[in-house]
């Protein structure tokens, strides 16, 4: 954190890159992708199909019912995870195991704020999680494909998606205050 | 050789899976290097603690717009390829009501997608009950498709860009991302002096 007053920078913070050079880095990857593919990044098309998968291991004929499903379902086709964005998210975690274990930065815990209770944190991370879900359905994509790589292809519909994301989010922020603070 | 490479037939399906575990890495452990392992890193912009969140995003945003325009140029790649088969489609009301809803399970929840992944390669238990939950959320957005499947295609505007909207030059729409990135950086400065949630 960058502030005025005495306020220290939490050790949560602490230890990563520039903002700028991440974000640098993180453009020359997104960069890369389209130069090698002619797309961008994504992930929760894997998370969608991962959701599509636990379904049909319970319920196979619903799901292949399904007219949602039937996109990763539907007769002839592969199994939902022979797909590009799933081998992508793949390497993600990949990538990020190694960048927590060579920066020796593997803490096991919850992120809450100070005097905000783990059951807090954990509910509303759940409930986040399903409202999140449905809107990267509707959306069809999000921060990483819609807001990243829609954005730098400016594409109308992920501008208009990445306002409405953190126009929303700094409003709804007052209300869910209790588990940051 | 000019890009995009897979779509003019520079290698084929097998590779592009590589491809895929590759930049997915590259991705993942920057963003893990950006601070976005962690639900605090990736929410304390919405209470202008630390904003770190704006910072990288829209100089990644910028790096990657400005670098297809000068591959392009260099005759490095065919922005047209973009703009006629890759270019993500424009749903206007169904991504106006699923930002709106992607907003709400951000702030709540404290993650996004990517780094949710992050976050569980960093041993954070909340990132994994929020991954737990976008399932259930995907399931419940399956079990009520019929109820709003034709919403969700509905206000197709296709394969539509800002440059277009405004009717300029894509080198001109670039110039005034940048700006907006600049000044968007400069007021990211003053909403951390501002802090209004730590007073």
């Amino acid at each position: 954190m960058t502030k005025g007053n005495e306020m220290t920078e939490p050790d949560y913070a602490k230890g990563f890159w520039n903002p700028y050079l991440a974000g640098v880095a993180l453009g020359l990857v997104l960069l890369l992708t389209f130069y090698l593919m002619g797309t961008g990044l994504g992930a929760s098309g894997a998370i969608a199909r991962t959701s599509a998968v636990a379904a049909h291991i319970v319920a196979p004929e619903t799901v292949e019912k399904n007219a949602y499903y039937q996109e990763f379902y539907g007769k002839g086709k592969k199994h939902p995870f022979m797909n590009w964005m799933v081998f992508e998210v793949v390497g993600v975690f990949a990538g990020g195991v190694v960048a927590v274990l060579t920066a020796r930065r593997f803490r096991p815990g919850v992120g809450r704020g100070p005097t905000a209770g783990v059951g807090l944190r954990l509910t509303l991370a759940f409930a986040g999680g399903v409202i999140g879900g449905v809107g990267t359905r509707f959306a069809m994509g999000c921060t990483s494909g819609q807001a990243l790589s829609g954005g730098a292809t400016l594409a109308v519909g992920s501008w208009v998606f990445m306002m409405t994301v953190f126009a929303t989010a700094f409003i709804a922020a007052y209300f869910v205050r209790r588990q940051w603070s | 050789m000019t890009g995009p490479m897979y779509l003019l037939g520079g290698f084929g399906y097998t590779a592009s899976l590589v491809v895929a575990v590759i930049v997915g890495f590259l991705f993942g452990f920057v963003l893990e290097r950006a601070g976005f392992g962690d639900s605090r890193n990736l929410t304390n912009i919405f209470y202008f603690r630390d904003m770190r969140v704006l910072r990288v995003m829209f100089s990644a945003v910028v790096t990657a717009m400005v670098g297809l325009v000068l591959l392009s140029w260099a005759g490095l790649f065919d922005y047209s390829v973009l703009l006629d088969y890759t270019l993500l489609e424009t749903y206007l009301l169904p991504q106006i009501v699923g930002g709106v809803l992607f907003g709400l399970g951000f702030v709540i929840g404290g993650y996004c997608p990517g780094t949710a992944i992050v976050g569980v390669a960093s041993g954070k238990l909340d990132s994994i009950v929020f991954l737990v939950g976008m399932i259930a959320g995907i399931w419940v957005f399956a079990a009520g498709f019929p109820l709003w499947g034709s919403f969700y295609k509905s206000t197709d505007l296709g394969r539509l860009t800002l440059q277009q909207v405004f009717g300029i030059p894509l080198e001109l729409m670039v110039l005034i991302v940048v700006a907006m990135a600049l000044a968007a950086f400069f007021l990211a400065g003053l909403g951390e002096k501002w802090a209004p949630y730590d007073k």
